[in-house]
């Protein structure tokens, strides 16, 4: 008997082993892809300390910085520091090999090693809120850097960070400084402003942090230095003043205690600055160890610059550009025009310099330009070359070279994907063609049979066609053989894998992404979309319905106002439908797809608005009338969680709805934190589930049930908890309640057949912990056939086991597969970037504490407190993908394979396969030996049948 | 009749109605709120080092992030293997180093209130009181580059030949033909011996063989009429064999 149990659990080892699934090295690139992103650029630096540098510099307001390659647009290293106002970059500083960070409004000073990717050092400084940095130049070298604080200022060493010294800035209660400058000459100067009386200049000696001198200069007329102020040449502050409109102009080097700002109306210079404009100075300091140039820009109106020069004290007018949309280097755009040229000029003579003329084409469906960055190099001839990146509204990195050729995009949206969906891909039009004749109505026997005919000599003709493709393809080398995909030859292959990614990014960019692939294949960007937007996609038609094109709707809410408007567009070629949607003049408190369609297969959706009045969309009168036979079966919920209620509500026929039931959840003790239902398109294959004794025990299936998440008010680790309820959805039934007490969030729930796992802070172990609710009906079934939350007397047996996790969870999903027969896992996005695919088994309430002979027959693994992370698990292997914020599981066309797109700071998708490949060959099946195998038994037939044939023979003839 | 199809149809609008509607303000309330922060109260220093053995720091520092309580606190990884993450109040940490390529087991630091006593030791999570002293500041040293992959089962003669169903074959293959050649069977002693033998392994001969029995099932339908001559129209088929 002994034995026995040892070869059992020898064999649930296997079995366990392998249900698993894991990634063989092999597979690596073969189904997957990562997209690595940075986000929106705030700070961008060229490489230019080493003439053949490859590198330019982000820092982005995703709190990313990172080094991309100019010559391909791929990352050379990234570090993601914590998301938030406490990772925030406030500057960037580049000088030689280093790039030094100001991060978390002035709280910590970083400087990193250019080249390896690596921090140099990382001090912490004072407290006080970060105005400005800037670098400290002394003989033509620089070594400090000063940080501008509220009321602070210090001086850093920047080959170790270590504070040279920390000054308080005189009267900081009233005076603002706002800028600090160094020009190179052994002084810093802080700059301040009490605003409408006086300027305050004080300069600190570099060594030792001495007050050298310190002015203040009558300027009743200014309001803020950054915004209107400037130093150029040898120390010269210059503001401009668009009430008198004038510029002035004072010397900071001068040593005179009577200071005054020089006046100089910008008529006398001809100008005129545009109404109700305010003017913008900006100049430019190439080298933080030596002066800026004496050359500067003067906006007067949205679209004119000037490029003015100091001269002895003189101001001179070098250029006036008028049609213009950015600064530094030219970016000319004429009215609204397709495509923009950059044009490079010397600023000391504000020529323009010949053949520096490049075209910026802009996508029709991008953002239009908003910033640009340009990398000047010299030519072998001395001429003077440059390339541009071009920063654009929608987040859209393009890095251009002369005349014009794009080397690279980014797509930085993808940074920030908030909502997604995958959409199977149309047949081809010969497939289209053959479902096609089974959809038409008959129409004589003989025209039936001569479609058949053609139909079968259209897929004939396509099948030679791919043959001689594969034929001609095999005669060019490999690498020429590029099967690009494009959106004319998108097409379902055999077993529905490939996908077309439908993306949502919150800059209001949405994307198509060819899910075999990852390339784009389109993009279209939405202009005037809130920022604070919510937004949620629904495919209301799929491409199941030719020729009907597939459709679908995306609904963007302004969360401040709830006003909404409706985006409706094809998923494959992402055009804007020609279907109008409805104008939404009331705040939307709720909307969901019926699973009604109209005479053209659209699904129906309804908008509930906060009169609680209904609305469809498509509202034709087909749709009205199929709601009115329904409206008694159609019910909804709506959250309230800042009051803590809940309720259900009954359309009625004349689409105004009545509330039926409701849950108010006391906001002084908790607080709802989230709602999940089960997801619409889930399948559940068995009813129930085979014990050991051969009995069943059946789920609990109820659609309609509800995980209402809740947190306690109070935060203190000794009485804050985690609350879990489940509510029926239409009768607003509580099915079953939990409480796990010194529990803290975030909660992150998964709530999919019958059961609901989540997870949470536990407090008084310090630990993250998972808990599994599981129901069931039990030993026999009310009502086999169908459900109804109306007809369920008996309440559900609820088993509940929890267990530690020793990781944090940045976010969770189950997987899901066509038929629901597939094994379930969770697959889990951890805070080190990777994916772990737990197999549901290991979450299961009822594994038991101790092992008898019903639990192993059941193969129930026996209870342990901690799950295991194991590294195998992870299905994105060393493709670690940083802040996964969610992931979207999709069915494809096998049992098996369950599709896979993890979101976040990096986009990855990959396929699992829960319970292993059962329905296809796997990848490493062996034709080679299957073939020889075969090929010897025959040709051993053979020879074995010829050697009896002779042996027969000679026993014949004895 | 048209009643009758209607009700499960109802019911399963029912089913799906309640689960497409997603509430839209669920959106607004995000588990990020959760998490308060201090902001007044002292703040505290974490430092140590991070070593993988034989790994020259430049090739995975940039790569590498130090972890605080998952991405509480984070930290970044100087050019020589060390890092400090600042601004971490006072309470209990798992700290852990991560890269992509490395595995670095994670360590709970603790801090006090005053910020002074701090010590390190090994996360166990089932006994949270356990304390195992480490140094502090922190030595992490790597065990070894993760395993992310399964090793593809290979095919060798050895394990072919191994596999117990290839050895149930070839084993009785081999007695088949080894066995006549060793034993004489034209020794007429012998044939007796194994015949006795062979009446020892079958012993009621009135029992229908196998394979005689297995044909009579399967003719059995359409010879059934043919009841008793079943066996004669066996034969022929044998000997075929």
């Amino acid at each position: 008997a002994a034995m026995a149990k040892l070869i059992l659990l020898w064999l649930k080892c296997v079995i366990l082993y392998n249900a698993v699934g894991a990634v063989f090295e092999d597979q690596v690139g073969k189904f997957d892809w990562r997209q690595q992103y940075v986000g929106k650029v705030r700070f961008s630096h060229f490489d230019t300390h080493v003439q053949s540098s490859k590198k330019v510099l982000v820092a982005t307001e995703n709190n990313v910085f990172a080094a991309l390659n100019t010559r391909t647009g791929e990352l050379f290293w990234r570090h993601v520091d914590k998301s938030g106002p406490e990772g925030n970059i406030d500057a960037l500083l580049h000088h030689g090999q280093d790039a030094i960070l100001v991060v978390g409004n002035g709280r910590l000073l970083r400087s990193w090693d250019v080249n390896v990717g690596g921090l140099n050092w990382e001090i912490v400084l004072d407290s006080g809120s970060f105005q400005k940095a800037c670098l400290v130049g002394q003989q033509g070298t620089v070594k400090n850097v000063a940080v501008l604080k509220k009321n602070i200022i210090s001086l850093h060493y920047l080959s170790n960070g270590h504070q040279k010294w920390i000054e308080n800035l005189p009267e900081s209660e009233t005076v603002d400084y706002q800028t600090v400058y160094s020009g190179g000459n052994g002084e810093v100067y802080a700059l301040g402003i009490v605003p409408h009386s006086h300027v305050v200049i004080i300069a600190y000696s570099t060594d030792d942090g001495e007050i050298i001198k310190q002015i203040s200069v009558e300027a009743p007329w200014l309001s803020n230095i950054v915004a209107s102020c400037a130093v150029i040449g040898q120390g010269v502050l210059i503001c401009v003043d668009s009430a008198t409109p004038s510029l002035y102009m004072c010397d900071l080097h001068l040593d005179t205690h009577d200071l005054q700002m020089t006046q100089i109306p910008l008529q006398s210079l001809g100008l005129e600055v545009a109404p109700d404009f305010q003017p913008v100075l900006v100049s430019h300091q190439p080298n933080s160890a030596h002066q800026p140039l004496s050359e500067f820009f003067l906006q007067l109106g949205p679209d004119n610059f000037l490029l003015l020069q100091l001269n002895n004290g003189q101001i001179v007018t070098l250029r006036d550009f008028k049609p213009v949309r950015n600064l530094f280097s030219i970016l000319a755009c004429p009215g609204i025009a397709v495509a923009c040229s950059i044009n490079l000029f010397s600023a000391e003579t504000g020529r323009r310099l010949l053949d520096t003329t490049l075209i910026f084409v802009m996508d029709p469906n991008g953002g239009k330009p908003e910033k640009i960055y340009i990398q000047p190099f010299l030519k072998k001839d001395d001429s003077v070359g440059y390339r541009a990146m071009v920063q654009t509204e929608d987040h859209t990195l393009t890095f251009i070279q002369q005349p014009g050729r794009v080397m690279w995009t980014r797509e930085e949206a993808l940074s920030d994907v908030v909502t997604m969906e995958m959409v199977d891909l149309p047949l081809t039009g010969t497939q289209a063609e053959l479902e096609g004749e089974f959809g038409k109505k008959a129409d004589g026997l003989m025209s039936m049979v001569f479609k058949r005919l053609s139909s079968q000599l259209i897929l004939l003709q396509a099948w030679i066609a791919h043959l001689w493709k594969l034929f001609y393809d095999a005669r060019k080398p490999r690498s020429q053989v590029k099967n690009e995909v494009t959106i004319e030859n998108l097409s379902r292959d055999e077993f529905n894998l490939q996908k077309m990614m439908v993306m949502v990014t919150a800059s209001g960019k949405l994307f198509g992404i060819d899910s075999k692939t990852g390339s784009i294949l389109w993009r279209h960007y939405l202009e005037d979309v809130p920022s604070n937007a919510a937004f949620k996609l629904m495919v209301q038609r799929t491409t199941a319905h030719f020729p009907h094109p597939p459709q679908c709707t995306l609904l963007i809410k302004d969360q401040d106002t709830g006003l909404t408007t409706l985006h409706v567009f094809n998923p494959i070629f992402g055009k804007k439908s020609h279907v109008n949607p409805p104008a939404l003049p009331q705040p939307i408190l709720q909307s969901f797809l019926l699973p009604l369609m109209d005479q053209d297969y659209a699904k129906v959706l309804l908008l509930v608005d906060d009169q609680y009045k209904v609305s469809a969309f498509p509202s034709t009168k087909n749709v009205l009338q199929q709601l009115q036979e329904m409206a008694s079966s159609i019910f909804f919920y709506l959250v309230d969680s800042s009051q803590g209620r809940l309720s259900g509500y009954r359309l009625r026929t004349d689409l105004s709805t009545e509330q039926i039931w409701e849950v108010v959840i006391p906001m002084e003790i908790q607080r709802i934190v989230s709602v999940k239902g089960k997801r619409p398109n889930e399948h559940v294959h068995s009813q129930g589930r085979v014990m050991g004794d051969r009995s069943v025990l059946y789920k609990y299936l109820n659609p309609n049930l509800l995980a209402v998440v809740t947190e306690s008010t109070d935060t203190h680790q000794e009485r804050s908890f985690v609350g879990i309820i489940l509510i029926d959805g239409v009768t607003g039934r509580i099915i079953h309640e939990a409480v796990q007490r010194k529990a803290r969030g975030p909660v992150h729930v998964v709530h999919s057949e019958n059961w609901v796992v989540y997870e949470y802070w536990s407090t008084k172990s310090r630990r993250n912990e998972f808990s599994v609710i599981e129901l069931y009906e039990g030993m026999e079934l009310y009502n086999s056939t169908v459900f109804s939350s109306l007809d369920r007397p008996h309440a559900p047996q609820v088993l509940q086991q929890s267990y530690i996790f020793p990781s944090a969870i940045s976010t969770m999903e189950a997987t899901l597969t066509e038929k629901g027969i597939t094994s379930r896992h969770l697959l889990i996005g951890l805070p080190s970037g990777g994916i772990l695919s737990l197999p549901k088994m290991f979450l299961d309430p009822r594994r038991p504490e101790i092992v008898s002979e019903q639990s192993r027959e059941e193969n129930l693994i026996p209870y342990a407190p901690e799950l295991m992370i194991r590294t195998e698990w992870f299905i994105n292997y060393n493709q670690s993908i940083s802040r996964v914020r969610g992931i979207h599981t999709s069915p494809s066309g096998l049992e098996s394979t369950c599709l896979v797109v993890a979101y976040g700071l990096d986009i990855y998708q990959t396929r699992v396969y829960p319970s292993k490949q059962f329905d296809v060959l796997k990848d490493d099946y062996d034709y080679m030996l299957i073939s020889s195998v075969l090929l010897a038994l025959f040709f051993a037939t053979m020879i074995s049948k010829r050697l009896a044939e002779v042996k027969l023979l000679n026993r014949a003839w004895r | 009749m048209w009643h009758r199809e209607r009700i499960p149809l109802l019911l399963a609008f029912v089913q799906s109605v309640l689960v497409v509607g997603w509430c839209f303000t669920e959106m607004e309330a995000g588990p990020g709120a959760a998490m308060s922060t201090q902001t007044n109260g002292d703040r505290f220093k974490i430092e140590g080092r991070a070593i993988v053995p034989g790994v020259k720091t430049q090739d995975w520092v940039s790569t590498a992030r130090v972890l605080v309580d998952g991405e509480e606190h984070v930290g970044f990884l100087r050019t020589d293997g060390s890092f400090a993450v600042n601004d971490v109040p006072s309470g209990s940490y798992v700290v852990e180093v991560v890269t992509p390529t490395y595995r670095f087991d994670p360590v709970r630091v603790d801090i006090t209130s005053k910020g002074k006593m701090r010590y390190a030791r090994l996360v166990n999570y089932i006994k949270t009181s356990e304390v195992i002293r480490q140094p502090y500041p922190l030595q992490i040293r790597s065990s070894g580059p993760h395993s992310y992959f399964m090793k593809r089962e290979t095919w060798g003669w050895t394990d072919f030949l191994m596999n117990p169903m290839v050895m149930m074959m070839v084993l009785p293959l081999l007695i088949i033909v080894l066995l006549p050649k060793v034993v004489n069977t034209n020794d007429p002693e012998m044939r007796k011996e194994m015949e006795q033998s062979m009446n020892m392994l079958n012993p009621n001969p009135e029992l229908p063989d196998v394979s005689e029995l297995m044909t009579k099932l399967f003719s059995g339908s359409k010879g059934s009429s043919k009841a008793g001559s079943s066996s004669k129209g066996t034969r022929p088929a044998a000997k075929r064999r």
